[in-house]
């Protein structure tokens, strides 16, 4: 038996810039689409509205989805994935139950927000696509919806990278900040593929718009603005939380955190409660 | 590969130092160790003496770089050329990466809680055992033979079928040690082989242990005990925090005193320590009565299936009842029974002489203490002390930070107050666990299978605190399959078997 | 039981409808798609499963369209009643009906999917695909996570309740309740999820090249070409719907 190396070699330029590219095609998929669904909004819905829109949102959005998953899932650590199912079952348990509560609000990104803080934007965007793909066996409805989640991902890693974890207070206001841009990005496809919302308690809200006379899309964005920017600061106000319980072995463990010293330096038992 | 006998192979490591990330003393310091082929080696050492640590960096489940800053040499000898296979670890960025798939080829590892070994994602035994070959790429017909052989090898041929959830805990170390060895590394190091298992489980494995070393592999066991298969190993490491206490051959180790500081358990050699408290308090009211109680999970079954039948139980205050009886007997369905998280079908529980029926658990806790196995389940907060006074204000309002001091002392945890839960010592854990039982004072204090993964230090501490609550007028129901420490430290013992519960 | 199919063939058929459905956009063939859907459950003796669960999305989701647009519709002309500022219009309705038959047919024929569809054969299917194996691992782990998931909170709650933790009522009180459990379930899941990993390197996870697979999956040239097929027909479908709203104007 030949002695294969036990070490392993430095990763490879060709296949990095292969992923690489994979993950701007992704990005530019996500883009452009809400791009065209946002220039070529019908002005009357009565007609008809919305095959092709709802065609290009849905394989617009899943097909870039797709393209970041397959880009950022080999490069990520095991330690990563492994607890990406832990993620994924948070949000849909708890997205799930919100769902039923008529509340306006999803309480879906737990997980995702988790993952990002811990593991970095590339990571909370896959965990965010991932996340909608496999809810989606329980509820389909929440499959259009992936880019959006992928974006929370992606932005809550980006405040983490930058620090906004290291405060209790900052979190909240990106996850304030990051509600409106995902608010902004999924209106479309709530509007375009289902024609309203699936819940009751946004619905409503939906209905007040309406009445007022905006249309459709105006009506469902304005009510993402204010449905989920307060929801994301819930959110990721909980997962600060839970990150600040975790034990310093166990975030120290994430190249991520200990890099970009994403968690504030002192153990928060010292910072007094 | 799956001849007759794996390759021989000998693993030598000399750990300078290892430290954790974000940790400022080192897990593991100036430890050597060597494993031969057709040797058993046993590392002992207490909770939180770093043998776990030293078996993981062993077998590159922990890196240097990724977990901590590892400075020493993991040497692999193969037979050839002895510069070959020998990676030096200076703590810097240019240390070589070990590639985990590679370094397993030779090196096993089989963790202490078997499940983690699992992959989590295959239905069957079989299916599982193949993830590795899987992910090789491996021939389809070649998988079949190898699980076959392998299944053959860890006793799971009459399992394959099953689904990996469904095993009992000796067929789940098993299915472990099958995963470790499907590519037939020469060196297998084992986390607490025996931990957990009856004594049919353990027989099995230690079977098993014994045909890998006839076959030429190079074993090394940790443990916290001196047990039937750490008495086999030609060569004994005795660890204490992160250092090498001792090390030798078993005959010279246990002959002389040197394992008494370790924390080591010494299995049979310990001699009885009854319960301070004089006698077995009499004439008092019950604290805690069973009374003709009758529980099965079907309510609708016949009487002779229930779990339980007809109990009657009491215990008064300070005193202590062991209660004794083989895996799967109703044991930790009985403690579910004496604070209502289980209700009887038939008869009543009494707490201070009022019956339970209707009350919340919640409510019932404020009387009756109930300490589970598994800590990690009951921490939920940043730091020992915070965790221990949780909700103690309400209770006894500005003594409360007393009463907390006061019970992290009496487990020998005062001095850890600052530290997180979670990376105490496993001992650690379940003595920090009783103390935010103790702190509340209840009249009845109810455990269940407390002496589990404890070290020696950890032992000594659960029978003190054991004997000051009884002292000071508790009730205490121990529930246990250790029939020696049963006899040692109970006034009484009663044994639960075929749903009948009777004194001995 | 009907003769097993490979997990792409079902999910080829799925998507392909799906997408068929989608450009077709009118309602009588939403109709047609979700009452093929249930008609094919209820032969396949999964009926009532695939029933329960899309009522129960579906069920919110309606009362949510018929509120939006039964009441408010600006765009409605032909006004059936009208109270205050809600007109119920008819224009409305259609539109609600319009869409809400639309994601009926597209949350039955996937449920149909889910509940056909054998996750670990398509686990199998999709790592012989060469994709990447981590998607898999997620897709399976977190399907065999959950009940695993439930189990230890209940354990956890159980513990705690056993500590004497009482949950009372009022708002407050039971927020405390779950972060109470949640930490503990969250740390012991990523504790566990640590070991796991190491165990998961050790064991080749991340070894590159192509994988192998224990379990066979049965396919065929017929299944194969239905696949192909599957896809074309969908292809075309929504190509036809491009080409038929661009030049003609009418969106």
């Amino acid at each position: 038996m030949s002695q294969p190396s036990l070490t392993l070699p430095t990763p490879g330029q060709q296949a990095g810039r292969r992923r690489r590219l994979l993950e701007l095609l992704g990005a530019a998929a996500i883009t452009a689409t809400f791009v065209f669904l946002v220039l070529t909004q019908p002005a009357d819905i009565a007609g008809g509205l919305g095959s092709v829109s709802a065609l290009v949102a849905l394989g617009g959005f899943l097909l870039g989805a797709v393209l970041l998953i397959v880009a950022v899932l080999p490069t990520l650590p095991t330690s990563t994935v492994v607890l990406m199912p832990v993620a994924l079952v948070l949000n849909i348990v708890l997205g799930q139950l919100m769902g039923t509560s008529g509340l306006p609000f999803y309480f879906d990104a737990i997980g995702t927000v988790l993952i990002a803080v811990l593991a970095g934007p590339a990571a909370g965007a896959a965990t965010g696509a991932l996340s909608s793909i496999v809810w989606s066996f329980i509820n389909p409805t929440v499959l259009p919806f992936a880019a959006g989640a992928a974006l929370i991902g992606f932005l809550a890693g980006t405040a983490a990278r930058y620090g906004l974890f290291r405060r209790f207070y900052l979190a909240p206001v990106a996850g304030f900040v990051t509600g409106i841009v995902a608010g902004v990005v999924s209106a479309p496809i709530a509007a375009f593929v289902f024609g309203g919302t699936s819940g009751a308690g946004t619905g409503a809200i939906v209905s007040a718009f309406r009445a007022m006379g905006d249309t459709l899309l105006a009506a469902i964005t304005k009510q993402a603005l204010i449905s989920d920017p307060m929801d994301k600061a819930i959110v990721f106000a909980i997962a600060a939380m839970l990150v600040y319980a975790l034990p310093r072995r166990t975030t120290f463990q994430f190249p991520f955190v200990r890099r970009f010293n994403v968690l504030a330096g002192k153990a928060p038992a010292q910072r007094g409660a | 590969m799956n001849g007759d006998g794996a390759a021989r192979i000998t693993l030598r490591a000399a750990i300078g130092s290892f430290i954790f990330h974000g940790e400022s003393t080192p897990a593991l310091s100036c430890v050597e160790i060597e494993a031969a082929p057709g040797r058993l080696t046993a590392v002992l050492g207490g909770s939180g003496s770093g043998k776990s640590t030293l078996g993981r960096l062993l077998a590159a489940w922990l890196a240097g770089g990724r977990d901590g800053v590892l400075r020493g040499t993991l040497h692999l000898d193969a037979g050839g050329d002895p510069e070959d296979g020998s990676l030096v670890f200076s703590g810097t960025d240019d240390d070589p990466r070990i590639d985990p798939a590679a370094w397993a080829d030779h090196v096993g590892y089989v963790p202490q809680d078997a499940l983690a070994m699992l992959s989590g994602v295959r239905g069957t035994v079989e299916e599982e055992l193949a993830f590795g070959l899987e992910n090789r790429g491996a021939e389809r017909a070649e998988m079949v033979r190898i699980v076959a052989e392998t299944a053959r090898r860890t006793g799971l041929t009459g399992l394959l079928e099953r689904d990996p959830a469904t095993l009992s805990g000796g067929e789940l170390r098993r299915l472990a040690v099958g995963c470790a060895i499907i590519d037939d590394p020469g060196v297998l190091i084992l986390d607490e082989p025996l931990a957990s298992l009856d004594a049919a489980g353990a027989r099995t494995v230690m079977e098993l242990i014994s045909d890998l070393l006839d076959r030429g592999v190079a074993v090394v066991v940790l443990s916290q005990q001196v047990d039937q298969l750490t008495r086999l190993a030609s060569h004994w490491l005795v660890l204490k925090d992160g250092g090498v206490m001792a090390a030798g051959r078993p005959g010279q180790l246990l002959g002389g005193d040197l394992l008494a500081g370790s924390g080591v358990v010494v299995g049979g050699a310990q001699g009885p320590r009854p319960v301070p408290a004089t006698s077995a308090p009499t004439a008092a009211a019950p604290a805690l009565e069973l009374d003709g109680v009758s529980f099965g999970f079907e309510s609708s079954g016949p009487r002779s299936s229930r779990l339980l039948q007809n109990v009657d139980f009491s215990v008064v205050p300070g005193e202590v009842v062991a209660v004794t009886g083989p895996n799967g007997a109703g044991k930790s369905t009985l403690l579910r029974l004496f604070n209502g998280l289980l209700r009887p079908l038939d008869g009543e529980v009494r707490v201070g002489g009022v019956g339970i029926a209707g009350v919340p658990t919640g409510i019932v806790a404020e009387r009756l203490g109930l300490l589970f196995q598994h800590p990690h389940d009951q921490l939920f907060e940043r730091t020992a002390q915070r965790e221990v006074l949780f909700g103690l204000d309400r209770l006894f309002g500005v003594d409360a930070p007393m009463k907390a001091a006061a019970a992290l002392a009496s487990v020998g945890l005062d001095g850890a107050e600052d530290v997180h839960p979670h990376e105490l010592p496993g001992s650690g854990q379940r003595l920090l666990a009783l103390a935010t039982v103790l702190a509340r004072e209840p009249a009845v204090l109810a455990l269940d299978e407390p002496t589990v993964a404890l070290d020696a230090h950890g032992f000594e501490r659960l029978t003190a605190a054991v004997s000051a609550a009884a002292g000071r007028g508790a009730a205490v129901v121990i529930v246990t399959h250790d029939l020696a420490f049963a006899q040692a430290h109970a006034h009484r013992t009663m044994e639960l078997k075929d749903g009948v519960l009777v004194g001995c | 039981m009907t003769p097993r199919f490979h997990p792409l063939t079902l999910l080829a058929a799925a998507a392909a409808v799906l997408a068929i459905t989608t450009a077709a956009s009118s309602w009588p063939v939403s109709l047609m798609v979700a009452a093929g859907a249930v008609a094919l459950a209820a032969a396949t003796g999964s009926a009532r499963r695939v029933l329960l669960a899309g009522g129960a999305i579906l069920a919110p989701f309606w009362l949510s369209l018929l509120v939006i647009h039964g009441l408010f519709y600006p765009e409605g002309r032909t006004v059936l009643l009208g109270f205050g500022p809600a007109r119920v219009t008819a224009e409305g309705i259609g539109f609600a009906l319009d869409m809400g038959l639309r994601t009926s047919a597209f949350v039955l024929v996937t449920m149909l999917f889910s509940f056909s569809v054998r996750v670990p054969e398509l686990v199998a299917a999709l790592n012989s695909r060469r994709l990447p194996p981590q998607f898999g691992y997620v897709l399976a782990s977190t399907l065999m996570l959950a009940p695993i998931i439930a189990a230890r909170l209940q354990k956890v709650r159980q513990a705690q309740e056993s500590r004497g933790l009482v949950v009372e009522k009022g708002l407050r009180s039971r927020l405390n309740a779950i972060r109470l459990q949640m930490v503990p379930l969250v740390l012991g899941l990523v504790h566990d999820a640590g070991t796991r990993a190491q165990a998961l390197d050790a064991r080749g996870f991340r070894r590159p090249g192509p994988r192998s697979s224990y379990r066979e999956v049965s396919d065929s040239m017929g299944q194969r070409g239905f696949r192909f097929c599957a896809l074309l027909l969908a292809a075309a479908a929504v190509v036809l719907r491009i080409m038929a709203s661009y030049p003609g104007g009418q969106s």
